[in-house]
């Protein structure tokens, strides 16, 4: 029977083209609209690690003064140089980087290319690894360099081609601010874990940028690069302290990103009780005036935290669903008009026998039916609502993008709200008097 | 075949009442070809419709294929409906959209029958009234005698026991109703009950027997006097 | 007119009215909302930023090696700068406002920790009043002896004994600007604070980060303190009708004077605001198309039923017209019935839009929903109504009279 009404369903599609068409359409706006902003709000809400997204962890301490300046509950967001250096040397921890934006000058070897400024992060050798860094070419560089500084640069695919064109470039040499540097390894262009949640703070917005290259983190205090994103300090130095960036080092500025791999989300707290400790120790030393408050978040609270998702794409997001509501009710008037207008068939079905279950359920499936067909157009319509959207910003360009599941949800929705809208009319149709029906012709 | 008691139907809108039958009383045999006439207004539709359980009634008693229909639910009225009792209607009401083929499969799907045993049934049907050439034709490519054959092909298909049939000559032209009556006259004596109501006295002469009523009530004339009426002061004489 | 027959009808074809309503009723509450939040986005796009937007543009190039005499490359940008016709003012900078990145740091009236207010702050070392098209409007500019040099491979404290405070932070301080002048504030709070005396007040002077909330984005100082860092970062005011010349011509100036340096940065005012509220933007242009979306939806869904009732009274208009009535008395019943469902629905759709609004606000941060909102909502939403139903009610008055007497 459910083809028997699928036909019915599809054949009347042609009556009354109006109304179906207007069905159609309503139907359609309010699916692109609510799918489009889905769309958005899914990607930006999404895990960008799901792998081990509750595994990776970064610690905030909170090492402001004791002096009533700080009312806000939260620690801050990066730690100092040296806190970094001291949980990256400790011992717990299966795998530890500190994060460091930098914007060294690059100097290609190339004749035609001018020197320009590169965009990178200084990390730990640890980093690749923990974050499942896929290289297409040579590999991270060594335990040795990553402890030395050494002079040495991984080059993300794009950077690696530009620089080096179609040439393998492990193993050349770059030129970066004052000295050379080898490449040791090529990372893939398709890594693309968005937000980018291991340099949230500070950097350019979340969905954007992409590293171009990464240099050990020794290497960039070495070099004494300057940290390219917040620099807070809660402090002034004392008076004796060292201008410049030794000072900025000694300093209880904070201005590095740490992240600790742990080998299950049950180590957490263990964790967290050696960062405790670890304050604790300092406190001794003069550091830390301020009772323990630090805290130790996982990918996704880390996310929460920072409010990733902001409040507006909440906002246009429960617009859209109004919006959605909306075409929803109008329908629901639509297909009343549409099966009223049928009247005269569904009272011959009723008379030929059909009971009322059977015209509810071939009137429910007509309206599937047309929301099958709304869903399509709405699909379309999705598509080049996330192809404008993409056009807005360079943000939207990674986030506006539909994947099958949000294909596949987007015809559910609008089948479903079809359905819904259709329950009532439906339900009229079945109330049908055959008798009335039959007489007054 | 078909037997009504003291039947009544009352309709009520806020504050009128309306009777459209009131003790109602009919026995109609099997095989019989009774024509019910009456001026308008008299309630032969509402009986009619009745008969058809496409109306419910507000008291007394019906009993089609000795089966009491009083307190079936809509499923088994349709099913009731669906088997026993065919329609055919005074303006078709064939559905535009659908060919005759599938004009006349309707009924049949609410059967649950298999595809091949709906498509024996519905060519036996359209070849019995004449139409077996244009199955795929559409309503609106047919006269309107044409049509109304293919409602009584529709009307046969499930195989009926009753045929009800409500002014089933009056959107034709004389031939195409002397065509359609030999039809049923056909039909009837293949063994099928005909309850036919008409305005016409020609149509109702060739029927085996009369069913007069007024008010709401019945009156039997003609051929076979078999039950009596109720005592109605200015009803015509049986 | 006969507004008690028209509801009793109504009352038959409830389901219609009902669905009618309910769209009015939604699509004011989600009308009214969105307006708000367009209008407040492009009150912030909008929002002077205290400079002089058609003069000013900035310039800032990064060092790609160590440069050894800063003040010297300093002063010789700032020569080639001014030699450039055209140029009103110059002045090198530590940031720019709503450019979103630049200095922040805390301010308290007595330098008692708990109560510092967070401020954007601005240094230079030439007239930073000048170069922004400031407007002074207590107090008077900085004077050259109050210039402190400060290199930051040297200094490790950035501090000056005299301010310039914007009027918002001026008013939060001292209740009014001209009370400010002269007055103590202290950068900071606690043992480090730094005690400073208030010499001037801008009107408006946003934050590098202008955020929506005014409050925070309007709280800025200034301080006259040359700064020696590896960037060299300059603000400069031009005649409008020459400042796209004067630009090019800078950079060619700036660019010819030393090799050892990268263009990070050179736009003009309007730029630079463009780029700071694309998201203001786009959340704007998106609630408008909403807002369009929606009514032409309720506006469709007017049409459809009320075409629907026409088609279902098309025996009952006739009666009426054979009896008497003139075209415009059914148009007139439309439109009457049209109204009284559509003021149903922006009944309800009021209550809904302050329900909708108290929902916003404690989740989003929305401010309350002013009347003038409502109003002009349920301005709209009935107008729409009545242009909605225009069309079925002229059919409905051509139906002729003639088919009264037709049979159903």
């Amino acid at each position: 029977m459910f083809t028997y009404y699928l036909g019915l369903g599809l054949r009347h599609l042609r009556r009354n083209p109006i109304l179906t068409g207007l069905i159609v359409v309503t139907l359609a706006v309010g699916v692109a609209a609510s799918m489009a902003t889905l769309t958005v709000l899914r990607a930006m809400s999404a895990d960008p690690i799901p792998q081990k997204s509750d595994r990776l962890f970064t610690p905030n301490l909170d090492n402001r003064p004791d002096d009533g300046t700080n009312q806000d509950p939260r620690p801050p967001e990066q730690l100092t140089y040296r806190d970094a250096i001291a949980l990256k040397n400790a011992k717990p921890g299966l795998r530890k980087s500190a994060v460091m934006r930098i914007s060294p000058v690059v100097a290609p070897s190339r004749s035609d290319m001018k020197p320009f400024f590169g965009d990178g992060i200084s990390v730990h050798a640890d980093f690749f690894k923990m974050m499942d860094v896929p290289f297409i070419k040579g590999s991270a560089w060594s335990e040795a360099d990553d402890a030395r500084g050494g002079h040495v640069v991984v080059l993300r695919e794009s950077m690696a081609e530009q620089l080096f064109g179609d040439a393998n470039p492990v193993g050349k040499t770059l030129h970066l601010d004052t000295y050379d540097a080898i490449v040791t390894g090529v990372v893939s262009d398709q890594w693309e874990p968005l937000p980018r949640f291991y340099r949230l703070v500070s950097g350019p917005p979340p969905f954007r940028g992409v590293e171009d290259l990464f240099i050990p983190f020794n290497t960039a205090i070495a070099n004494e690069m300057q940290p390219q994103g917040n620099v807070n300090c809660f402090t002034d130095p004392p008076p004796d302290a060292p201008p410049g960036y030794e000072g900025l080092k000694q300093s209880e500025c904070i201005w590095v990103q740490f992240w600790v791999e742990l080998a299950s989300a049950s180590e957490a707290p263990a964790y967290k009780d050696f960062l405790d400790g670890y304050v604790a120790e300092q406190r001794k030393l003069g550091r830390f005036p301020l009772p323990n408050n630090n805290k130790l978040y996982d990918v996704q609270g880390w996310l929460d935290v920072n409010k990733i998702v902001s409040k507006d794409t909440r906002l246009q997001t429960y617009l859209a669903f109004g919006f959605l509501l909306v075409c929803l009710v109008n329908c629901i008037g639509l297909l009343l008009a549409k099966f009223t207008a049928r009247s005269g068939e569904i009272g011959v079905r009723r008379a030929l026998g059909a009971p009322r279950r059977a015209i509810f359920k071939q009137y429910l499936v007509e309206s599937g039916v047309v929301g099958l067909v709304g869903g399509a157009a709405g699909l379309g319509l999705t598509f080049a609502s996330l192809w404008f959207l993409r056009k807005q910003s360079d943000e939207f360009a990674v986030l506006a993008k539909m994947d099958w599941m949000m294909l596949a949800i987007t015809l559910v929705v609008a089948v479903v709200a079809s359905l819904l809208a259709g329950i009532l009319p439906t339900w009229r149709a079945c109330q049908v008097q055959p008798a009335l029906q039959l007489k007054s012709q | 075949m078909l037997v009504m008691k003291k039947l009544s139907k009352v309709y009520r809108t806020e504050n009128i009442e309306t009777h459209a039958l009131r003790g109602f009383d009919i026995l109609v045999r099997e095989g019989e070809f009774v024509a019910v006439t009456g001026p308008s207004g008299s309630g032969k539709t509402t009986f009619l419709n009745i008969a058809g359980l496409l109306e419910e009634f507000t008291s007394g008693e019906y009993h089609l294929d000795g089966q009491d229909v009083r307190g079936l639910g809509d499923v088994a009225r349709s099913r009731l409906r669906n088997e026993k009792i065919g329609f055919i209607f005074q303006s078709f009401n064939l559905i535009p959209d659908l060919n005759l083929y599938h004009n006349v499969d309707v009924p049949l799907r609410y059967r649950g029958m298999s595809r091949g045993e709906r498509r024996e049934r519905i060519e036996a049907a359209l070849a019995q009234v004449g139409l077996s050439s244009r199955m795929k034709h559409y309503p609106a490519e047919l006269s309107g005698g044409q049509q109304q054959r293919v409602a009584i092909a529709r009307a046969l298909a499930g195989g009926p026991r009753l045929l009800l049939a409500d002014e089933p000559t009056g959107n034709l032209d004389s031939q195409m109703a002397r065509s359609v009556l030999e039809l049923l006259e056909e039909i009837n004596g293949r063994g099928t009950t005909i309850l036919m109501v008409t305005h016409d006295p020609e149509l109702a002469a060739r029927a085996n027997r009369n069913v007069h009523i007024i008010d709401g009530q019945v009156s039997d004339l003609v051929h076979e006097p078999v039950l009596r009426a109720t005592a109605a002061p200015a009803t015509a004489t049986p | 007119m006969e507004i008690q027959p028209i509801l009793l009808a109504l009352r038959r074809s409830k389901t219609g009215a009902i669905l009618v309503a309910a769209q009015v009723a939604l699509t004011l509450a989600i009308v009214c909302n969105a307006l708000f939040v367009v209008k407040a986005r492009i009150a912030t796009i909008d929002r002077p930023s205290g400079v002089a937007e058609d003069e000013v543009f900035q310039i800032q190039y990064a060092a790609a090696g160590e440069i050894e005499d800063r003040k010297g490359m300093q002063q010789a940008d700032l020569a080639a700068l001014r030699a450039i016709p055209g140029v009103k003012a110059v002045a090198a900078v530590n940031s720019f406002p709503v450019s979103t990145s630049g200095w922040g740091m805390g301010v308290t009236l007595d330098g008692k920790p708990g109560s510092e207010i967070p401020t954007g702050v601005y240094f230079s070392g030439e007239s930073f009043v000048n170069a922004m098209g400031l407007k002074l409007i207590a107090g008077r500019d900085f004077q050259e002896g109050e210039v402190r040099e400060v290199d930051d491979r040297t200094d490790a404290r950035v501090q000056a004994d005299v301010v310039i405070l914007s009027g918002r932070l001026a008013r939060k301080l001292f209740g009014n600007e001209q009370k400010a002048i002269g007055k103590t504030v202290y950068q900071g709070s606690g043992k480090d604070a730094q005690q400073m005396r208030v010499i001037g007040v801008v009107d408006t002077l946003l934050s590098s980060s202008a955020p929506a909330i005014d409050d925070y984005a309007n709280s800025t100082f200034i301080w006259p303190i040359r700064y020696l860092g590896a960037t060299a970062h300059y603000a400069v005011r031009a005649e409008p009708s020459q400042r796209a010349r004067v630009m090019k011509d800078a950079e060619k100036a700036l660019g010819a004077l030393r090799p050892d340096r990268v263009l990070v940065n050179l736009h003009d005012m309007d730029e630079i605001k463009y780029r700071r509220y694309r998201h203001e933007r786009a959340g704007a242009n998106m609630l408008i198309a909403v807002t369009i979306g929606l009514l032409l939806v309720t506006a469709s869904g007017i049409v459809g039923v009320a075409s629907l009732w026409v088609s279902q009274r098309r025996k009952q208009i006739g009666v009426r017209r054979a009896l008497g009535a003139k075209r415009r008395d059914i148009v007139r019943y439309f439109v009457t019935e049209n109204i009284l469902i559509t003021t149903a629905g922006i009944a309800a759709g009021l209550a809904l839009a302050v329900g909708l609004n108290l929902f916003l606000v404690s989740k989003l941060e929305l401010a309350k929903l002013p009347v003038v909102y409502l109003a002009g909502g349920m301005a709209a939403v009935w107008a729409l109504g009545l242009i909605a139903v225009i069309g079925p009610a002229w059919r409905a008055a051509s139906v002729p009279p003639a088919i009264a007497t037709r049979s159903a």
